[in-house]
């Protein structure tokens, strides 16, 4: 897969959201997630601003609403889904601390690694690949074993946001930024998430829930 | 999973009550019949009647074992609409008692709301409600996950505080999708005003509920689930949404308000009206509100702003305090906790107002009732009707942070003073004597709340005495109102969001969109009513009466001695008046309380017009 990631500072990027928002936002309390624009070529990322979070969990129900949308009278509408459902998850911790998470699109992709599935031999893809627009982990759920190795590595090394299906065992989970238009950043109620350009040196990346969730604990209640 | 879809069923609804007998250890899923969904929606209304059919007999004790203690959604629980998170925690009250009744145990129903997520995911689990009864004979919790429901040992939770209970439980289930509603160590002491908590801070605080899950030695229930109720017209439903969702987007003044400061906001702006309560509400203005103000826990305390599920709102605010009171602040103070715990003990250092919050919470006690006691206590020692011994030794002046801590810490462990404390005013100022029942702020044993009465008779002097579980100020000042509110807890929906939900976006069509049935805004309201008369009857069968719905003598005595309402106070026959042409407006008998004939048939209550004279 090519690389088109444009590199950027951490204080390049937290200067044109200064710029851009005129916001309040704390140095240091951003989750990202991936992608890499179909029009201008350049990376963006789902941005999720902890400090502005307030765990309501509407991101969840959305998010769940539109990847399982339902045929009705002729027309496509969002689903109603368990917020569970969802690609992007809110972790709560106490004291009060909410952490939503997506994929974060790691650079190195464990989970990808851990796919035991031998390499296609013309597209050189495991059942689990990076997507080639977007960059995100894509399954092949024709060749996909249900072994679970991917969920193990995101669990064990990373944000642990791919998780088995009950049934097929298959990864799901994994955020697909709504093919260019996330809902989570559309209806979220607190501007907490927004879609942007962003580098891959930054604070928080590929960290568990718990690891984000405890240095936001220090951050807000010391 | 997809249990809505059980034939016979009204969507929206599982039809499924979980229901645990703690004596026997018996879990069912009882089916729930449409005709009763229909007439009493859900939440604190279906509560109420499962409650009055469950108890056929009046008198028992709210701690018998055959007490039932009821977690109800309602309807829009579950569903994202936006505010959709409140549960009401229904069962007869530990606190409340008539002038006169033939039976010793007699009490009012008790429902407490509580926002949060525990709702919801009682409803992802697939249930419309969860009934407890009977009483365990060792500590335990309460286990859903779906359809697995297990009765589980809680003795290493026995005894812990709220604050390491909400995080031991999420470590000890391995989940943070296990949603929690749980007791403090007063309710393991069977303090009568212990509350259900749920996040360490928000509370089901009033009415005892607490108090009853200790007596059957439920620690917590705890809930995850994968499941979603159903919509009847999904297309209709989505409109709805999507317009309520617009309509809280919209940057209003109301939105900015709840945003900023939520209930808290209220502290100065009811000092400034004069309806706050301050000084065992001898007064309605507080000299030193903006120390506890919104401004000043912006700046010294609060970090964060929370919401419950689907909230645009996220009116709970969370951060440190600094200083000898310093440390966590899971909330506020919002408008209750800052006026009982604060004006009405004339404290206003802020990080010592929090850590007396903070100790409440964690004891799990009723913030509003604890602090009118308190006040009261304070007077009566103020006037020297009692002493130092009686008081074990704390000195209990007005604004003494640490005599409230120290007394808050003895109701708590329910030892000595705080003991006698957790009686109640009522039964306090019986103790005591001397004159006291005048300032003791109660209506049939439940204390008031952070509304003063005196300039805001006509409102609030309505909603306290005519509330059916004792003293609420959440009630509403007339019979229209009041049916509204009880509406509103039986659907799930939050008190405060009324005015997005307007319009198209009435409680009535989204209730039409979920269930398919065409409801009005009457016929809704309709359903509200029947479930307040049905309350009055519960409390009817008990042996209340006309003359409980009576305002504590203080309001018609005392007249504020300062504040913008210097002099006012309330008079006696306005009121009579007042409170005699609700019960006109009600259908109720001036004399017995009792709803007429004619207004029990028409809300098709009839079979307790026959059972019930």
């Amino acid at each position: 897969m090519e690389e088109i990631i444009e590199k950027q500072s951490r204080r390049d990027f937290l200067r044109k959201l200064s710029l851009g928002a005129g916001s309040l936002l704390i140095a240091g309390s951003f989750g990202f997630s991936w992608m890499i624009d179909p029009v201008t070529g350049k990376v963006k990322a789902i941005v999720i601003d902890f400090s502005k979070c307030t765990g309501c969990r509407t991101c969840e129900t959305v998010c769940a609403a539109h990847h399982h949308q339902i045929e009705t009278g002729g027309s496509v509408i969002p689903g109603i889904s368990n917020p569970y459902q969802a690609n992007i998850r809110v972790h709560h911790f106490n004291p009060d601390v909410d952490v939503p998470l997506v994929c974060s699109r790691c650079e190195d992709a464990p989970c990808i690694d851990a796919c035991p599935v031998d390499p296609d031999p013309e597209t050189g893809r495991k059942a689990l690949y990076h997507h080639p627009v977007t960059g995100v982990p894509a399954n092949d759920t024709e060749r996909c074993i249900g072994c679970r190795m991917c969920a193990r590595a995101c669990e064990s090394m990373r944000t642990g946001t791919i998780r088995p299906n009950p049934g097929s065992h298959m990864p799901e989970g994994i955020c697909d930024q709504c093919g260019g238009d996330p809902q989570c950043v559309k209806y979220c109620p607190f501007n907490a998430i927004s879609f942007i350009e962003v580098a891959h040196d930054r604070e928080f990346a590929g960290l568990s829930p718990e690891a984000i969730g405890q240095l936001l604990i220090k951050k807000f209640y010391s | 999973m997809n249990l809505s879809m059980m034939e016979n069923n009204i969507p929206g609804y599982f039809g499924r009550l979980l229901d645990v007998n703690l004596t026997t250890g018996e879990i069912r899923k009882t089916q729930l019949s449409k005709e009763i969904l229909k007439d009493f929606a859900g939440g604190r209304g279906l509560g109420m009647k499962l409650l009055f059919d469950r108890l056929s007999r009046p008198g028992i004790s709210a701690f018998s074992p055959e007490n039932v203690l009821l977690f109800m959604p309602g309807p829009f629980s579950g569903l994202p609409l936006p505010s959709s998170s409140r549960t009401c925690v229904v069962t007869k009250s530990p606190r409340t008692s008539p002038l006169k009744s033939d039976f010793p145990d007699a009490s009012t129903v008790s429902y407490s709301n509580i926002g949060g997520f525990f709702g919801p995911e009682l409803r992802f689990a697939g249930y419309d409600g969860l009934a407890i009864t009977g009483k365990s004979e060792k500590p335990v919790y309460l286990y859903i996950k779906d359809d697995q429901v297990e009765i589980r040992d809680a003795s290493a939770y026995w005894g812990m505080g709220t604050d390491e209970l909400e995080t031991r439980l999420i470590k000890d289930l391995g989940s943070d999708r296990f949603r929690s509603c749980y007791i403090g160590p007063a309710a393991e002491k069977l303090v009568p005003l212990a509350s259900v908590l749920n996040t360490a801070a928000r509370a089901a605080g009033r009415g005892g509920t607490g108090a009853v899950m200790g007596s059957k030695l439920l620690k917590a229930v705890c809930v995850s689930g994968s499941g979603i109720p159903n919509v009847a017209d999904p297309v209709r439903f989505h409109e709805l949404l999507e317009k309520a969702r617009q309509s809280f987007s919209e940057d209003t003044p109301s939105r900015k308000w709840w945003r900023e400061g939520g209930t808290t906001n209220a502290l100065e702006e009811s000092s400034q009206g004069g309806t706050m309560a301050v000084k065992n509400y001898s007064e309605g203005t507080f000299n030193e509100v903006q120390k506890i103000g919104t401004g000043a826990s912006r700046k010294e305390i609060w970090k964060r702003d929370f919401a419950c599920y689907c909230c645009y709102l996220a009116c709970k605010k969370s951060g440190m305090a600094k200083g000898a009171y310093g440390g966590l602040v899971h909330d506020g103070p919002e408008y209750e906790t800052g006026s009982m715990l604060g004006s009405n003990l004339l404290i206003s250092d802020l990080a010592g107002l929090s850590k007396c919050i903070g100790v409440a919470d964690n004891l799990g006690l009723d913030i509003i009732s604890a602090g009118n006691i308190i006040g009261f206590l304070m007077e009566a020692y103020d006037k020297r009707l009692i002493n130092k011994a009686f008081l074990d030794d704390i000195d209990l002046t007005w604004g003494n942070v640490d005599a409230t801590i120290a007394l808050l810490t003895k109701m708590g462990a329910n030892e000595g003073i705080g003991k006698k404390a957790n009686l109640g005013v009522k039964k306090l100022a019986e103790i005591i004597g001397q004159g006291s029942e005048a300032f003791a702020i109660h209506v049939k044993g439940h204390e008031l709340a952070g509304w003063n009465v005196h300039k805001a008779v006509d409102w609030f002097g309505i909603s306290y005495t005519t509330a059916n579980r004792g003293a609420c100020h959440m009630n509403g000042g007339g019979p229209s109102p009041q049916n509204q509110s009880a509406l509103r807890d039986s659907l799930g929906i939050c008190n405060f969001v009324d005015e997005w939900y307007i319009n198209d976006i009435s409680f009535a069509n989204i209730m039409s969109a979920i269930t398919g049935i065409e409801w009005t805004n009457e016929s809704l309201e309709k359903v509200g009513e029947r479930i307040y008369n049905l309350e009055k009857m519960f409390n009817y069968r008990e042996g209340f009466r006309r003359e409980d719905d009576r305002l504590p003598e203080r309001f018609y005595t005392d007249a504020y001695a300062g504040g913008p309402a210097a002099g006012i106070r309330v008079d006696r026959q306005h009121f009579t008046q007042l409170i005699e042409s609700y019960y006109d407006l009600r259908g109720w008998d001036k004399l017995t309380s009792r709803p007429t004939s004619a207004k029990l048939n028409e809300l098709g209550l009839a079979y307790l017009d026959t059972e019930y004279r």
